[in-house]
């Protein structure tokens, strides 16, 4: 249940309340290999498997097989002050489709492109920097080996 | 501002409240018949024709003796796999060689103190969409068309099964009203139980089902005798375990695996994993021979039969793991006579605990017919002195009947191969063969303590699965890996007989450990693992010392300590009481079974040529 109740029953009109419950839902990249008909996602701490199944059917008109979670303990570790410190604790919500559904996790970055451009930069530094270098070896030609601060 | 966050509000109060009970979603798309669409194992998966990525199925050379007489001494691959296969190899010789049923149950959980980790499949633990895993964990074919095999309509003429449903049905219908209008459950139960769909159609199953039986065979036996001869187990216990090499590494393995510099290079190595299936039938009948096989092993290898390929790890889909020793039981202990099946009943109650959107009820019964049926016989082949390691060098046929009274699912399986471990997943070809036929409905419904709609095709079936007469196979030695003694039984040295009877029962029962399973605990993994805190403390723990403490051996143990008033003389010796785990004398392990004896040429001895050359 959310931490906002769900409308209780009042007498009189209007009937059609709005009702905002603190409920999200994360679609997370899984961790592990799936079926593809499995989506894994992370979720508010307070959603029941009805909840995100709820969640799912109504808002999005996706059916929903079954829902299982679990919620991951947060890891430890030390502050910078020393101290041992907890971090937040993750639920985690794996929505089974039927078995004719595939659900594929998109591609939310474009990393051919930008293994393209990253190839170019290392191109240019690398160009930059050899015409540095060999510019320094020819000063350094009659004293290998030293810092070219020694040359005349 | 105020403007749009006025409007904001004004929005939110015109968006109509969803209200989540009672409405209905209708979802399109939806295709009318669903079928498999993953991999299929259609023939080996590595391509015969490339580079062998993998160690023959051998690793060991025999000697051999060229033209010249040279003899020349085995050489052994010694890179990591071939050691590892070695090993392996050895291990599954160690479970040919011992000569008990028992011994050679008992060597399977011999590696393990606590027990091994094992994935629990159950009867009636059908996961959603569970057919593909479950065929690709037992190596099942299912006949594409839905049916018997050919097989059976030879059994009998069709005159004389309809004789006998005449003879029957009168019988069968009494028995049925009696079931359902007059035995009365309510003095039984409380409300709640009474309330139970699965427990009330559950025990009116078994009623029904023990009584249809009773029928079969009293009016049966007289023309076939086999009837009179076999035994009915009610309630067995049924359980099966077998080493899995088909799935995917675990996780964790492969993490613990990448973490270190040597280990990084196979971490993608197979691992063999631990499948345990507990099952529990109506009833089952056996008898002292087997029945017929419909096909012959051979015909198996067909590549053209699929089997899918499933191999994400079983816990994605929703089974679970346990620390447990390996139990196989057919529902008999090891000795009884009649230790071949001929027919089994099942429940199906378990149906109404799941969901109601998965929608895949046939295949759920399927895969339930396939775990069932595979489990019994691997149980029976384990009692011949196969194993998972060990092929069963004939097949095993076994008849079940899935049933809650009204709904009758009939199969037949005939068990061809038991190895599945990762050296042979994928070099073993046969497979193990199934038939179902679709749910048929013995009655439409029951009024006025009439039965109406009676289906006549239930008790053919029914009559032609009790008419298959078990047969003696000719020429074939049931028990070609037991030789002298065969069962626990027979051995004659009384104190090792009685350990090991009572050992082996022990084990089997799965009982706790009677000292608690080590573990670390949550304050330890917080201060002393993850974040170093307490560099100071003593160590005293086991994780603190670097011996792994669940790879313990079950005999790595003490031995009872004999007290002095009851040693013998002299009484300074024997302080410690004899143990007869499973053991093969290693000199008759050093000759593996491929290693011939050397033939050498009769005429006349050769001259063994020195590779050296020879100095004056």
């Amino acid at each position: 249940m959310s931490t906002r109740w769900y409308p209780i029953y009042q007498k009189g009109n209007p009937q059609l309340r709005v009702f905002l419950p603190n409920f999200w839902l994360k679609l997370v990249k899984p961790e592990l290999k799936h079926k593809p008909n499995v989506v894994e996602f992370h979720c508010s701490m307070e959603m029941t498997k009805e909840d995100v199944k709820n969640y799912i059917e109504k808002i999005y008109k996706v059916p929903v097989v079954k829902v299982n979670t679990r919620i991951a303990l947060g890891k430890c570790e030390r502050s910078e002050l020393g101290y041992v410190v907890k971090r937040d604790d993750v639920k985690h919500a794996y929505v089974t489709l039927p078995r004719y559904e595939k659900f594929e996790y998109p591609k939310l970055f474009d990393n051919e492109n930008r293994l393209k451009e990253k190839e170019k930069d290392d191109k240019s530094y690398k160009e930059a920097t050899s015409e540095h270098k060999n510019e320094m070896d020819k000063l350094n030609k009659t004293t290998p080996g030293y810092s070219p601060w020694f040359t005349i | 501002m105020q403007c749009c966050k006025a409007k904001a509000r004004l929005a939110i109060r015109l968006t109509p409240s969803v209200r989540f009970v009672g409405v209905d979603v209708q979802f399109k798309n939806v295709p009318s018949s669903y079928k498999y669409t993953g991999y299929y194992k259609k023939a080996r998966l590595i391509d015969p024709e490339s580079e062998p990525s993998f160690i023959p199925l051998k690793c060991y050379n025999p000697p051999q003796i060229d033209e010249n007489g040279c003899l020349t001494l085995p050489v052994m691959e010694y890179t990591r796999e071939a050691r590892k296969r070695r090993a392996r190899e050895l291990w599954h010789e160690k479970v040919r060689k011992l000569d008990t049923v028992e011994e050679k149950i008992f060597e399977l959980s011999m590696p393990r103190y606590y027990g091994w980790k094992t994935y629990q499949l159950g009867e009636e633990l059908v996961m959603y969409d569970a057919l593909p895993k479950t065929q690709y964990m037992t190596q099942t074919h299912i006949a594409s068309e839905p049916g018997l095999p050919s097989h059976y309509d030879q059994i009998l003429d069709a005159e004389t099964i309809d004789a006998t449903v005449r003879d029957i049905k009168d019988q069968v219908e009494e028995s049925l009203v009696f079931e359902y209008n007059y035995r009365k459950q309510d003095y039984q139960f409380s409300l709640k139980e009474l309330e139970d769909k699965t427990l009330q159609e559950n025990i009116r199953t078994k009623a029904i089902s023990e009584q249809i039986n009773r029928i079969l065979m009293s009016s049966l036996s007289m023309k076939y005798p086999h009837l009179m001869e076999s035994q009915i187990d009610i309630d067995p216990r049924i359980e099966a375990f077998w080493f899995f090499g088909g799935f995917e590494v675990p996780p964790l393995i492969k993490k613990a695996r990448k973490s270190k510099e040597n280990s990084k290079e196979w971490a993608d190595e197979p691992v063999n994993q631990q499948l345990q299936y507990k099952g529990k039938p109506i009833l089952q009948v056996r008898h002292q021979l087997p029945l017929r096989e419909i096909m012959s092993m051979e015909a198996t290898k067909d590549t053209s039969w699929e089997i899918p390929v499933e191999d994400l790890d079983p816990r994605t889909v929703g089974y679970k793991k346990l620390y447990e020793h390996a139990s196989i039981i057919p529902g008999f202990w090891p000795g009884d006579p009649n230790e071949f099946g001929l027919v089994s009943y099942h429940n199906m109650g378990y149906l109404h605990k799941r969901h109601e959107t998965y929608e895949d009820r046939e295949d759920a019964i399927k895969s339930q017919a396939i775990l069932a049926n595979f489990a019994w016989l691997y149980g029976q082949a384990c009692y011949q002195g196969f194993s998972t390691f060990h092929n069963p060098t004939y097949p095993l046929v076994n008849q079940a009947v899935i049933t809650n009274g009204q709904e009758w699912n009939f199969s037949v399986y005939q068990l061809n191969t038991t190895t599945m471990h990762i050296d042979a997943i994928n070099e073993n070809e046969t497979r193990n063969m199934c038939w179902v036929t679709e749910p048929i409905k013995l009655f439409e419904c029951i009024e006025d303590d009439k039965v109406k709609g009676f289906n006549d095709e239930v008790l053919k079936n029914l009559i032609k699965f009790y008419a298959n007469v078990p047969q003696v196979r000719e020429g074939v030695d049931m028990k070609p890996h037991l030789v002298k003694e065969k069962l626990v039984a027979n051995i004659e040295d009384p104190e090792r007989r009685k350990w090991l009877d009572e050992r082996y029962k022990h084990l089997l029962s799965n009982r706790p450990r009677h000292r608690l399973v080590p573990e670390i605990y949550d304050w330890q993994r917080i201060y002393m693992i993850d974040n170093k805190t307490r560099p100071l403390d003593k160590r005293r723990d086991w994780w603190q010392f670097k011996k792994h403490v669940f790879r313990r051996r079950l005999d790595d143990h003490t031995p009872p300590y004999i007290p002095k008033k009851q040693r013998e003389d002299p009484k300074s010796r024997k302080k410690w009481a004899k143990m007869y785990y499973p053991y093969v004398h290693p000199k008759e392990m050093v000759d593996p079974h491929n290693i011939k004896e050397i033939e050498r040429p009769v005429q006349g001895e050769p001259e063994i040529v020195p590779p050296w050359p020879k100095h004056n």
